[in-house]
């Protein structure tokens, strides 16, 4: 199965996708909201997408909004994975179509049991 | 009383004359004052006005209205005091000017702390991405480990598989080897008591030509008697005598042949004897060696500790392929600590730009304090800014922080769990 990370930070892309290859997924990254959807438009079509919230240019929250308007992604999960743990930030992933809400730091199996947890077949 | 108005006159004069003196200087004073201000004089005068009637307009006035000795004290008094006000506005100008200094060289050194942070976030980020890239490396190797590991179990696999087919076709090979073996000692062992048994019946001839040698002697001395006898008898024992002497040649014939027969018997014997020795010899030797049937026996041992021992192998291989996946779940989870630098650094960013906050508005208030025409009212405060951070904080920890040292209250919820499903 593959999964889409987005984050800004040179040292979550390189630990996630260490972690995920371990735990035997395939591993798509992007390091910006632009760059996530730039990929999609252009046929990558990940089982999961994990993005931050934070991010210089397109935050992960008007990502969220973009990609559940593109054709084939309104039911394609999609986790946060962030620091922003403020209730409202939350309450606007959630409208925006978020799956779930992810405060970092979260330990590496926690996720990985998240991921296997919203993805039933991985 | 022309004199007293003469003198009073005079007194008023001087007065008058020490008033516009005391004026004169005071102006010039508060001229220097502006000077070093940078003022205008009419603009000092603005500004001090209060100071100026204090100073100046009173003790004219009242050195007018007033009589010599209380004019002097007074204008005394007022030059001491001009002169105390002078070195204290001289002193607040010079620590303003050094603090005015001061806050301008906090901004390099808000600058270099900025710095030192950024840098620090940097070489931080630059290690964890090497340990990453370190344990990404491990992990390809283990990867590549896990892979060989695989392979040696289904070689392991098919390995012990072939071996205890191999084993159960040997088994019955090693039993045909084994029977051919009991066949071949019985063989041996059969010979061996033929041999001894045709030795026995030989060597039972032995006292046979004893009794032939005996029977020949008795014969041919019974011959030689009959021939005396004969003898004896003249011509009437001549017929006789020729028989005699035939059975002499017979006894002779006889003893002979029993010589020659007890000679063949004894060579008999003697090659019998050779040949159950050899036989004896050699079922012993074949009894004995079992060479080929320890062979047999180590061949079918080592068969089943070969089989043994592929079983351990094929354990302690999935043991490793265990282990493997052990490490795999602690590097996935030394991974998530590993978020713990991103948390860092932009808790370390939030740091910088309340430092940028802080260096800009000491520069504000260092350009206020030379600002003419202000209001002496501050935009920003650093209590303003203290307070506004509260909202702009991401994670419940920078919140904690900032109320355990500085109090006040939030808005801001940050109680829900680490992991929320929608």
């Amino acid at each position: 199965m593959t999964i889409m990370i987005v984050d800004d930070s040179a040292t979550m892309l390189m630990s996630l996708k260490t972690g995920l290859t371990l735990s035997g997924f395939k591993v798509e990254e992007a390091n910006c909201g632009q760059a996530a959807l730039d990929k999609l438009k252009t046929g990558v079509k990940p089982d999961l997408i994990l993005t931050d919230i934070n991010m210089p240019g397109m935050t992960g929250l008007e990502l969220i909004g973009k990609i559940r308007v593109l054709p084939g992604f309104r039911f394609t999960p999609i986790l946060t994975l962030t620091t922003e743990s403020e209730a409202s930030k939350r309450a606007e992933g959630k409208r925006l179509g978020a799956t779930g809400w992810l405060v970092k730091p979260l330990a590496g199996n926690d996720l990985i049991k998240v991921i296997k947890q919203v993805l039933p077949g991985a | 009383m022309i004199d007293r108005k003469i003198r009073l006159r005079k007194i008023r004069n001087r007065l008058v004359g020490h008033a516009a003196l005391g004026v004169i200087c005071n102006l010039l004073a508060w001229y220097s004052l502006s000077a070093a201000q940078g003022f205008s004089l009419l603009e000092h005068w603005q500004r001090n006005i209060g100071l100026f009637f204090v100073f100046i307009l009173l003790p004219g006035i009242f050195l007018i209205f007033t009589n010599w000795s209380q004019a002097r004290s007074a204008v005394s008094d007022m030059w001491a005091f001009g002169q105390r006000s002078f070195e204290d506005i001289s002193r607040e100008l010079a620590t303003r000017k050094a603090i005015e200094e001061d806050i301008k060289d906090a901004k390099p050194y808000i600058n270099v702390m900025h710095n030192q942070i950024g840098d620090s976030l940097a070489d931080s980020e630059r290690e964890v991405m090497g340990v990453i890239e370190q344990i990404g490396i491990l992990n390809a190797k283990a990867n590549h480990q896990r892979e060989h590991i695989a392979q040696s179990i289904k070689n392991g696999l098919e390995l012990t598989a072939n071996t205890e087919l191999r084993v159960q076709n040997n088994k019955e090979i090693i039993a045909a080897i084994e029977l051919q073996l009991t066949m071949q000692t019985d063989e041996f062992r059969s010979n061996f008591e033929r041999i001894q048994g045709m030795a026995g019946e030989v060597g039972a001839l032995t006292p046979l030509i004893k009794v032939i040698t005996s029977i020949a002697q008795q014969t041919s001395l019974l011959a030689l008697n009959a021939e005396i006898e004969a003898a004896r008898a003249g011509s009437a024992g001549k017929g006789f005598s020729v028989v005699a002497f035939e059975v002499r040649k017979l006894a002779v014939a006889s003893t002979k042949a029993a010589a020659d027969i007890a000679e063949k018997i004894r060579a008999t014997c003697k090659r019998v004897e050779e040949e159950r020795v050899q036989a004896l010899e050699s079922l012993e030797q074949h009894e004995a060696s079992s060479a080929m049937t320890q062979l047999v026996s180590d061949l079918g041992d080592m068969q089943v500790e070969f089989c043994k021992n592929s079983q351990l192998l094929l354990e302690v291989i999935t043991e490793v392929d265990a282990n493997y996946a052990e490490s795999v779940t602690r590097l996935v989870e030394a991974l998530g600590h590993i978020q713990f630098q991103d948390v860092m650094r932009q808790r370390m960013e939030h740091v910088q730009q309340a430092l940028e906050q802080m260096r800009d508005h000491l520069l504000q208030l260092s350009d206020i304090a030379n600002c003419p025409g202000w209001d002496c009212q501050f935009q920003t405060t650093f209590k303003s800014l203290l307070e506004a951070h509260l909202s702009q904080y991401k994670m419940a920890s920078q919140t904690v922080t900032h109320l355990a040292v500085a109090g006040g209250k939030t808005d801001s919820d940050h109680s829900h769990p680490a992991i929320e499903l929608f």
